[in-house]
């Protein structure tokens, strides 16, 4: 697989904004790679350092220290060249509000030096898949954020990048529509092997989407894994029990093991350890308790993403 | 540098102008306001007990005083105004997360300044023709070279004050409508050097403008143009201008030290 963009040791310290204040070191000494056609997510807590390293490798903050490199070439002695091949689309960065969707598409396709005859096709194209082909001759302030958000989209993909970083592009979609952008990337992905860094607040967006997760937090990356195999290193499931008879000795018998118990009806919702539930599940039986369903949930990716987001400090 | 991009931001700023009025009010509506302000106050001023003749060279110097400040708000305001229009509009990463060079967009800004200065003169040329019979043309072959001189001074105060809104944020947009402003007293526009206090000439005769501006009102007079006048002018242009473009370049790196989001 060939390596599509490359950081090492990448750090932002903000300097002080007041004297007698600290520095404050936004993203701490990263290093990650993308291969050529890979999603990667970007996961974090707020204030974790997302946007930052976004920001980093689009080149509109500069680093503090560390290497970027997109395609084997040093971002920062070849800017205008890489960025021709990496495109950008947030849900929270707008476009010029008086112009037409069409004029503002038209405006970043020159930019990346797509002629007009190329714009047209790959225009029509993308704004009918996304449903806004009908909106192309009104002005963005006249549009819907969910709208402006597809048509971001298009605008990152309608100059066929090599590279696309994502920022939540699903944030303020409907899940139809949160479903067809994701149906989109992937399609995108398997015909021109277009690598992606997505960030999301939607864990199972990621887990659907990203082969790989990079988990930063307070500017460090803590986790490098598939989606599974950082829910798997949890080994907390959530077993739910539908009691029929002996709902308190559950809750009694919970809190000597020293398990997380929830009551809701007949049923108890019992955190525990994927590797003790058979155990479990025999001592239970030894007390006489009888349940007449039984759910076991393995951990997802959401489970990881709180049990990692507590702030340390 | 790349055509392309310099055409696509070209764009960028000559599409509003199809429904923005705001943009056209500042282009057409308020150069218009002022000729006729102008016009009719110059008009009445030199009715009041001169001669002829000499009524005549005070309304038309009043009015190509007019003319050429219009040149330098204008080229000033383009450069600016377009950098305040893309934090306005929530647009300025998208721009610079694109293979944009600084160095295209200043070169898209100064060509749009010609372009809509040039908007300007073609509606203001023929109304102060119409309205006053003053023509801009008898001035000549130094039509041009005031021209190039007043847009000169425009771009360097539009650098300077675009340095300031990337160095301190927008909280100090101010300074785009104020910086030119404080030119306005200084360069001698509608008046003689020799009418400011003592105190205060030698501070004009730091401002490019001023010899441009004395040199206009020489060539109404009838009178020949210094070529040290003209000299000194476009000496003080260039100085100005290496120090606004330097001073603009040293507050882009500085924002993105900072990082461009936050202008958002």
């Amino acid at each position: 697989m060939n390596k599509i963009l490359e950081v090492t040791g990448l750090t932002k310290i903000y300097p002080a904004e007041k004297k007698g204040k600290k520095p404050f070191t936004a993203v701490d000494n990263i290093s990650f790679s993308i291969d050529e056609g890979q999603i990667i997510g970007l996961l974090g807590p707020n204030g974790a350092g997302k946007s930052t390293t976004i920001s980093m490798l689009l080149g509109n903050l500069s680093a503090t220290s560390g290497k970027i490199s997109y395609f084997g070439k040093e971002f920062n002695e070849n800017r205008s060249e890489v960025l021709n091949q990496v495109t950008f689309a947030s849900t929270y960065i707008k476009m010029p509000w008086r112009l037409t969707v069409m004029e503002n598409l038209r405006i970043y396709a020159f930019l990346y030096g797509v002629s007009e005859k190329t714009f047209q096709s790959r225009a029509k194209k993308f704004l009918t898949f996304f449903g806004v082909w009908n909106q192309r001759d009104k002005t963005m302030n006249n549009l819907s954020a969910g709208q402006i958000t597809r048509i971001m989209l298009a605008k990152a993909f309608i100059p066929h990048p090599k590279v696309v970083l994502l920022d939540e592009p699903t944030a303020s979609l409907d899940p139809d529509i949160a479903h067809q952008v994701r149906a989109f990337v992937k399609e995108q992905q398997a015909e021109y092997n277009t690598s992606v860094l997505y960030t999301s607040h939607n864990m199972d967006e990621v887990a659907d989407l990203c082969e790989r997760v990079l988990f930063l937090k307070e500017g460090k990356i803590i986790a490098n894994d598939t989606p599974e195999k950082l829910a798997q290193s949890l080994n907390t499931a959530h077993m739910t029990l539908r009691i029929e008879d002996g709902l308190k000795r559950v809750t009694r018998f919970c809190k000597e093991q020293s398990l997380e118990v929830e009551i809701s009806k007949r049923d108890a919702r019992i955190t525990i350890d994927e590797q003790q539930i058979a155990t479990f599940l025999i001592l239970l039986a030894s007390e006489g308790i009888t349940y007449s369903q039984i759910a076991i949930d393995t951990p997802t990716l959401e489970d990881y993403f709180l049990s990692v987001s507590t702030p340390t400090s | 540098m790349k055509l392309h991009r310099i055409k696509a931001l070209c764009l960028r700023h000559l599409y509003p102008l199809k429904r923005d009025f705001d943009l056209l009010s500042d282009m057409i509506y308020w150069p218009l306001i002022d000729t006729l302000l102008w016009g009719v106050t110059g008009q009445w001023l030199s009715s009041a007990g001169q001669n002829a003749d000499e009524a005549r060279i005070l309304i038309v110097s009043i009015l190509m005083g007019l003319i050429f400040w219009n040149v330098i708000w204008r080229s000033q305001a383009e450069v600016s105004r377009n950098l305040m229009d893309e934090i306005w509009n929530n647009n300025l990463i998208n721009l610079f997360s694109t293979p944009l060079r600084v160095d295209e967009w200043v070169t898209s800004v100064l060509l749009l300044s010609v372009i809509k200065t040039s908007i300007t003169l073609l509606l203001l040329v023929p109304a102060v023709f119409f309205l006053y019979t003053v023509n801009v043309f008898q001035l000549g072959w130094w039509i041009p070279v005031f021209f190039l001189s007043t847009t000169m001074t425009g771009w360097w105060l539009g650098f300077i004050s675009a340095g300031i809104v990337l160095r301190y944020g927008p909280k100090a947009q101010t300074v785009i409508w104020t910086l030119p402003g404080i030119l306005l007293p200084f360069s001698a526009i509608y008046f003689p050097l020799s009418q400011l206090p003592a105190v205060i000439q030698p501070i004009s005769r730091i401002i490019p403008t001023t010899y441009i501006f004395e040199s206009m009102r020489t060539l109404i007079q009838g009178g020949m143009v210094r070529p040290d006048y003209l000299a000194i002018s476009f000496g003080l242009n260039i100085v100005f201008l290496g120090f606004a473009f330097w001073f603009f370049m040293r507050s882009f790196a500085y924002s993105t030290k900072l990082g461009l989001g936050r202008f958002n």
